[in-house]
Parts: structure tokens; C-alpha cells; sequence
């Protein structure tokens, strides 16, 4: 069913318009397979309202949204078994302990309890949650919270994976494992998409990057297409999404 | 302070009905039900300035008492209470208690509801002015003092409720307040049953009146007829009552307060559980095979044991056969036959109360919307999980009803039409749930808070799925009310007729509400946030 020459993720005029504020503005994206691609931009730039209609969570006022070749809002049958999807900023079911969110999310995908077993006995050694993988996720700190939904996204090995700000709230050596999984996860075909705004992790991580402003699509390439001239990626980032404000001096906040 | 908290629940108003303009058609309809009451109150106030002043003492603290009780327990059982000024919001800007009350109560008087009853109590309490000015004064500090207690009361059972449901012992917590309902209700029953309404109408009604006007429940409302008797001593104590007695709820308001703003709700203490439930699901009556649904049922079964929200929804339902039981039936000296209501009413009810279930996911959904077109899976598992405890339920109740009226001959006729309603009424609100979702307590929040419109928005859900109920259940009723009052042979087809439209209903709501899951997709998330 999946086209093996089909870009990872294809948008194609993709817009969403709350009431009179325009999110996304006609975005057009080709993410290649196999590609480790950085999402960046500005607060309030439309990267999550983006990746939520990228992965089914938000429906477009217009365009269209191919996962391997396989269009998302006609087929989600066959699209969405090919993605994994980290959401930021959203509940997660926090009655059931960590293990058991994983088995949730495992069996959602139609895998049988025994591989689902496993998986979910891997995915918590990896990500060192054994300890809580029988604590309820309500009792989860912010990064053990962000780790779990990592493994719910990973758990039915996907070809694609759509993470929303993956590394937030997540300490340096849990943060080194992740950047494993996911780098060997690209060393072995799949793509990773992942937006952030930490300039310094997209450069070391990504081998593509799409800078976002505005709703719309600013740059998008290589890393080093994108980078230009400039020394590096926050430089060639301030540069696009330019930064005209006014430094406020904050007088009254010295101590001294 | 005032001024700033108050001026961020106005603002949150009215951004929340610039945003979503059928907010404010909600609260304008509101708006115009209160101007068709007003000329009603004011005939009501003509008519109790002609009363003599015990009559009218006793009708405003009978009135006052059933709209205070009203308001400590609907906020449980039914709707929410506006939490736009939850404490927890609070908690991160480091403000006290103290700094707080303040305005969050000025605000809790800010409500629609709030503004409604302390109009319409004062426009009540002009009825005294016939007494002379000092007792309309009495009367006004009475009553004034009286929709003190009555909005706080509202606000301090809400507040208890949602902390004794967060408890790890949240599951004893919600079957002894249900034991102490009946308990409560126990002695009531005992009494109507015994002499019957009219006797105890004739015979206890004054007395329970003059009673209840010596209780925080209705002294304020008490004293001006003891003041237009001339006894200024029992006024002034009943009004100083009223007074302590919102002070009391004022301070244990404040108490709940302060807890809040240090201790979240909805933590779960450090809980470990051995058995992953998911893998390892609890045998219920239902056991669905496919993996997806059965998971979505394995979590919905863990919901109904150990959330706050699912724990207050099964409170509130099981409320209705101890009502019937302990007040209806006696009070209106029915027939046993009639206790045939209970497990029907019990079966809509439990069905119903489910229109709003995909919301209570709140944003959680969105793992169930990534993982594929899910939407029969999702709906059958949701509607499994509700099954599992209601069917067994409603069974025993209709059995337990049926050997208490002695009439066995009632019961295929009792347990098709059971089985009908429930199956029915969970279809019909399956599909509410994914037509018309509106906003939930989110998960950890007060099962008891609801957000500005939100009850405006649940109203028009609620209206809608009740209407459709009101269509269906009598047809699928007919046959058994056909067996009580025409021929005992109706039985045996109100059983086929209910089981029929009972599996049609439950088959038929799945997978009605499962396409339109998946046709609505893209826009639930939205939806319920």
C-alpha cells in the first residue's frame, strides 16, 4: 500500500484558520524517508497545530497530508499504523500505570498480548522506567510523563515518528538514551520529525530541518541549505524569523 | 484583591463568550427565563403579604430549606458549579488563602444562578412589609443571611466531595455516603409508610417547620415572624444562628481553600499495582476479544473503580432507588407495583448519564485517535465497560423489586423492558457523546467544577439526548405496561420487544456512534479540550 519513493511525511497546502487568527497558512512540506527532520520556530509560529494535522489529531480547513505515499484523512487505516506520535501540552491516561499505558497504546495497534509483553518490558529497561513501570502515570513527574508517551509512539515499531517537543522537561541521561533509540531508529530506515527550540539539540540531531514563522513555511532543506552563510542554526533562525522587538530594560529587576 | 479576582472571572466570561458565540445564547436564554419568572415572583410576594404571618413564615422557610438542599446536592449529582476560580489555579502565584476568599466568594454571588435566587429571595422577603419596616428588616437580614449559606454551602459540599472522591479510599468513601443517605432517609420513609402523607402532612408538617426554623436550614428565614410576634429575643438568636452558621461554612470553605492551593487533586499517592491490567484484564460479565476494544474496556473498567468523575456519576445514579424508595413511594402511598419504576428509571438514568463519556477522556483521546479509524473499537469497548456493571445491576434491581412486590408472573415482562431501556438509552447516548461533546472536569480536576458555558453547553446535550430518550423508551415500555394494565400475555413479548431493541439499541449506538467518531476525528480533540 505505501509508496517506498513517497516523501515520510508530504503537506501540501495545508491551512487552519481559529476564528480570525490564521494558524497555518497554505504550508507546503516534503519530509523525506529516512530523514531525521527538525521542526523549529518562533512561540505561536503553528509547528504543533501543524504536526497535529500532520498526524490526524486536528482536522485541516485545507489540504492534504500523505504518510508514506498513503493520504492521511482518506486512508487513515492505512496511514496511521505507519506513524508514532508524541503530542506535547496533552493528558495522557493517568489512572493506568506506566506499564499498562504502553500495553494500551500496544493493543490499540492490534498487537498481541505477548508481543506487547515484550515491547512493553524493553521499551521501560530502555527508557529507565522500570522502577515506575507499575506507578500510576498520574504520580509521573514532567520528563517521566514525556518518556512514557515516548514509549506509547514507539511501541508498534512505526516507519515514522511525529514527536512535539520530544526532549522538554526530559533530564540529560534519559535525554542521551532517547537520542540513541531515535538516531539508531534513522540508522535503520525509519524518519523521525521533531519539533523544539533548542537550536543547538536540532543541528546535533537532524540531518533536515524547516524553519516555521508566521504559519508558514520560511526555510526548509538540508541543515546546511538552511544554515547559508550564517555561523550556525539560531543565527540563520533569528535571521529568518527576525527579531525587530524593542529591548525592554527591566531596570527595576537589579538587585544592585 | 477583590477587584482583581472578580475582574478575572468577569473578563474569562466574556472572552469565553466572544470565542464561542452560542455561549452567549445560552446565558441569554437563562437570562430571559429569569424575566418570565420575575412577574410570577412578584404575584407569589402579593400572595404572601395577604397570608397571616405564620403562614407565610412557614411556606419561605419550607421554600429556603429545599432550595439550600438543592444546592448542596445537584452540584454533585447533576451539573457542576462554575470553576472558573478553582483554587488550584491559583496555586502557582504563591497567594494565600487569605488573600484569595475575598474575592473568590464575592465572585461565587456572581453567578447567574446566584444572582437569580438572592433577587428572587429579596422580592420573596417584601411580602414582609405588611408587618411594618423593622420587620422587613429582620426579614431582608433573614434571608440575605440565608443565600449566604445557601451559595457557600454549594461550594463547601462540592469542594468535600471532589477531596473525599480524590482519597485512595475514594470506593468507601462514595458507599458510605450512599449508606448515609439511607440512613438519613431511613427514619423519613419509616414514618410515611406507617401513617401515610396526610397524617404526617396534619400531624408533623407545623412541628418540622417550626423545628427546622431553630436550624441553620431556616432560622434566618424564621425571624421575622417571630419578630412580628413580637418575641425580638427569638429573632435575634435565629438571625445570630444564621449568622454563625455562615461563618462556619465560610471558614470550613477557606479551610478546603488552603488545601487546595498546597495539595493537587488527583494524585495517586505513590499507588503501585502488581497486575497490568490491560494485558491482564478483571473478568467482567463482558469480555470483548479484539485487542482494541478490549483495551479500551480494561481502561474504562479502571475508571469506574478509582476516578473521582466515574466515582461521582455511579454516586448519583445509585441516589434515585433510594429516593424512590425511602420518599417517593410512601409519599405518594403507591401501589408495590410501581417499585417496577425503580429499575427502569435506574436503567435510563445509568444510559443518559453516559452522553458526555468520550469527553471525559478531556485531550487523553488523542492516543485513541492516532492509533487508526478506531471509532467501533473505541465505542464498544467504552460501552462495554458501562455494561459490565450497569446490566447486573439493573437485573438484580428488577429481581429484587419483583420479589419485594411478590409478583413473579411480572418478571419477563420487568427484565425485557430493563434490558430494553438500558441498551436503548447507552445507544442513543453513545452518539450524543460524539455529536455533541462538551467540556468535562478534566482528569485530576473537581469531578464537581464546570467551566463558564460549559453548563450551558451540557444543557443543550442534555436536552437533546433526553428528548430522543423521550421518544424511544415508551416504545420499547409499551409492552409491559400492555402486560400490567391489558392482558399478563404482553409479558412475554415486552421480554422479546425489549431484548430485540435492548441488543439493537446497544449494537446500533456503537456502530452509529463509532462512524461518526471516525467522520469527526479531526475535530474531538477540539472539541472536548
Amino acid at each position: 500500500m505505501t509508496n517506498v519513493q513517497a516523501p515520510a511525511l508530504s503537506l501540501r497546502g495545508l491551512t487552519k484558520r481559529f476564528g480570525r487568527t490564521l494558524a497555518v497558512d497554505r504550508i507546503d512540506l516534503d519530509i523525506p524517508a529516512g530523514s531525521f527532520y527538525g521542526v523549529v520556530g518562533p512561540n505561536g509560529a503553528g509547528k504543533t497545530t501543524t504536526l497535529s494535522m500532520a498526524t490526524g489529531l486536528l482536522q485541516p480547513d485545507a489540504g492534504g497530508v500523505a504518510v508514506l505515499g498513503v493520504d492521511l484523512w482518506s486512508s487513515p487505516e492505512v496511514a496511521k499504523p505507519l506513524l508514532g506520535v508524541l503530542p506535547d501540552g496533552l493528558h495522557t491516561f493517568d489512572r493506568l500505570t506506566g506499564g499498562e499505558l504502553i500495553s494500551y497504546a500496544g493493543r490499540l495497534r492490534g498487537l498481541d498480548k505477548e508481543t506487547v509483553r515484550r515491547r512493553r518490558d524493553d521499551l521501560l529497561a530502555a527508557l529507565d522506567l522500570e522502577d515506575a513501570g507499575r506507578t500510576l502515570v498520574m504520580d509521573y513527574s514532567a520528563g517521566m510523563t514525556k518518556k512514557i508517551g515516548l514509549a506509547c509512539a514507539l511501541v508498534h515499531a512505526p516507519r515514522v515518528l511525529v514527536l512535539d517537543e520530544p526532549f522538554e522537561a526530559v533530564d540529560p541521561v534519559s535525554a542521551g538514551a532517547i537520542r540513541g533509540i531515535l538516531e539508531s531508529f534513522v540508522g535503520t530506515g525509519g524518519t523521525v520529525v521533531l519539533s523544539s527550540h533548542v537550536m543547538a539539540l536540532v543541528e546535533r540531531l537532524c540531518d533536515h530541518v524547516a524553519v516555521v514563522g508566521g504559519g508558514r513555511v520560511l526555510a526548509a532543506g538540508t541543515l546546511d541549505e538552511v544554515r547559508g552563510g550564517a555561523d550556525d542554526l539560531e543565527g540563520r533562525f533569528v535571521e529568518l524569523v527576525g527579531d525587530g522587538r524593542e529591548q525592554r530594560d527591566l531596570t527595576w529587576l537589579r538587585l544592585s | 484583591m477583590v477587584a482583581a479576582v472578580v475582574g478575572v472571572r468577569l473578563r474569562t466570561a466574556w472572552h469565553l463568550v466572544r470565542r464561542e458565540w452560542w455561549r452567549g445564547v445560552v446565558a441569554g436564554l437563562g437570562l430571559l427565563w429569569m424575566l418570565v419568572m420575575l412577574p410570577w415572583l412578584i404575584w407569589g410576594q402579593a400572595v404572601l403579604a395577604d397570608q397571616g404571618a405564620s403562614v407565610r413564615g412557614d411556606l419561605l422557610v419550607a421554600a429556603v430549606a429545599i432550595l439550600t438542599l438543592g444546592w448542596v446536592v445537584v452540584p454533585l449529582v447533576l451539573s457542576g458549579l462554575d470553576d472558573t476560580l478553582d483554587p488550584s489555579r491559583f496555586r502557582a502565584l504563591g497567594v494565600s488563602a487569605r488573600t484569595i476568599m475575598p474575592g473568590i466568594t464575592v465572585a461565587a454571588f456572581l453567578t447567574l444562578p446566584a444572582l437569580f435566587v438572592g433577587g428572587a429571595l429579596g422580592i420573596l422577603g417584601l411580602s414582609w412589609r405588611a408587618s411594618g419596616g423593622a420587620v422587613l428588616a429582620v426579614a431582608i437580614a433573614g434571608l440575605a443571611l440565608a443565600h449566604g449559606c445557601l451559595v457557600l454551602a454549594a461550594r463547601v459540599s462540592a469542594a468535600w466531595g471532589a477531596r473525599v472522591l480524590s482519597s485512595r479510599r475514594a470506593k468507601l468513601a462514595t458507599f458510605t455516603a450512599l449508606a448515609c443517605a439511607l440512613a438519613a432517609a431511613a427514619p423519613v420513609a419509616y414514618v410515611l409508610f406507617r401513617d401515610g402523607l396526610t397524617a404526617v402532612i396534619e400531624a408533623d408538617l407545623d412541628p418540622l417547620l417550626a423545628r427546622l426554623g431553630g436550624t441553620p436550614l431556616g432560622a434566618g428565614v424564621a425571624a421575622p415572624e417571630r419578630a412580628a410576634a413580637g418575641d425580638w429575643w427569638g429573632a435575634a438568636w435565629r438571625l445570630g444562628l444564621q449568622a454563625g452558621w455562615l461563618v462556619l461554612l465560610h471558614a470550613a470553605w477557606r479551610d478546603t481553600v488552603a488545601h487546595q492551593l498546597v495539595s493537587p487533586l488527583g494524585r495517586g499517592g505513590g499507588a503501585q499495582r502488581r497486575h497490568d491490567r490491560i494485558l491482564e484484564p478483571v473478568r467482567t460479565l463482558i469480555h470483548p476479544r479484539d485487542p482494541a476494544t478490549a483495551a479500551v474496556h480494561a481502561r474504562l473498567i479502571r475508571a469506574w473503580v478509582s476516578d473521582p468523575r466515574y466515582l461521582a456519576s455511579l454516586a448519583g445514579v445509585l441516589l434515585l432507588p433510594v429516593t424512590f424508595f425511602a420518599l417517593v413511594v410512601p409519599v405518594f402511598d403507591l401501589d408495590r407495583r410501581w417499585a417496577y419504576v425503580v429499575p427502569v428509571v435506574l436503567a435510563a438514568t445509568i444510559g443518559w448519564g453516559r452522553h458526555n463519556d468520550v469527553a471525559f477522556d478531556s485531550t487523553a483521546l488523542w492516543l485513541d485517535l492516532v492509533s487508526g479509524r478506531l471509532g467501533q473499537a473505541v465505542m464498544r469497548g467504552r460501552l462495554a465497560a458501562s455494561a459490565s456493571w450497569a446490566l447486573p445491576l439493573i437485573l438484580v434491581t428488577a429481581l429484587a423489586v419483583i420479589a419485594w412486590a411478590g409478583r413473579w408472573d411480572h418478571a419477563p415482562g420487568l427484565l425485557g423492558a430493563c434490558i430494553g431501556v438500558l441498551g436503548v438509552s447507552l445507544g442513543v447516548a453513545a452518539v450524543s457523546g460524539v455529536v455533541i461533546p462538551y467540556r468535562a472536569p478534566a482528569p485530576g480536576a473537581s469531578p464537581f467544577g464546570s467551566e463558564v458555558g460549559a453548563v450551558g453547553a451540557g444543557l443543550v446535550a442534555q436536552l437533546a439526548s433526553s428528548a430522543v430518550l423521550a421518544v424511544l423508551v415508551p416504545l420499547v415500555l409499551l409492552p409491559f405496561v400492555l402486560s400490567l394494565t391489558v392482558a399478563p400475555a404482553w409479558g412475554w413479548v415486552a421480554c422479546v420487544v425489549g431484548a430485540v431493541a435492548g441488543v439493537a439499541g446497544y449494537a446500533g449506538g456503537v456502530r452509529g456512534a463509532g462512524a461518526i467518531y471516525d467522520r469527526r476525528a479531526g475535530a474531538l480533540l477540539a472539541a472536548v479540550a
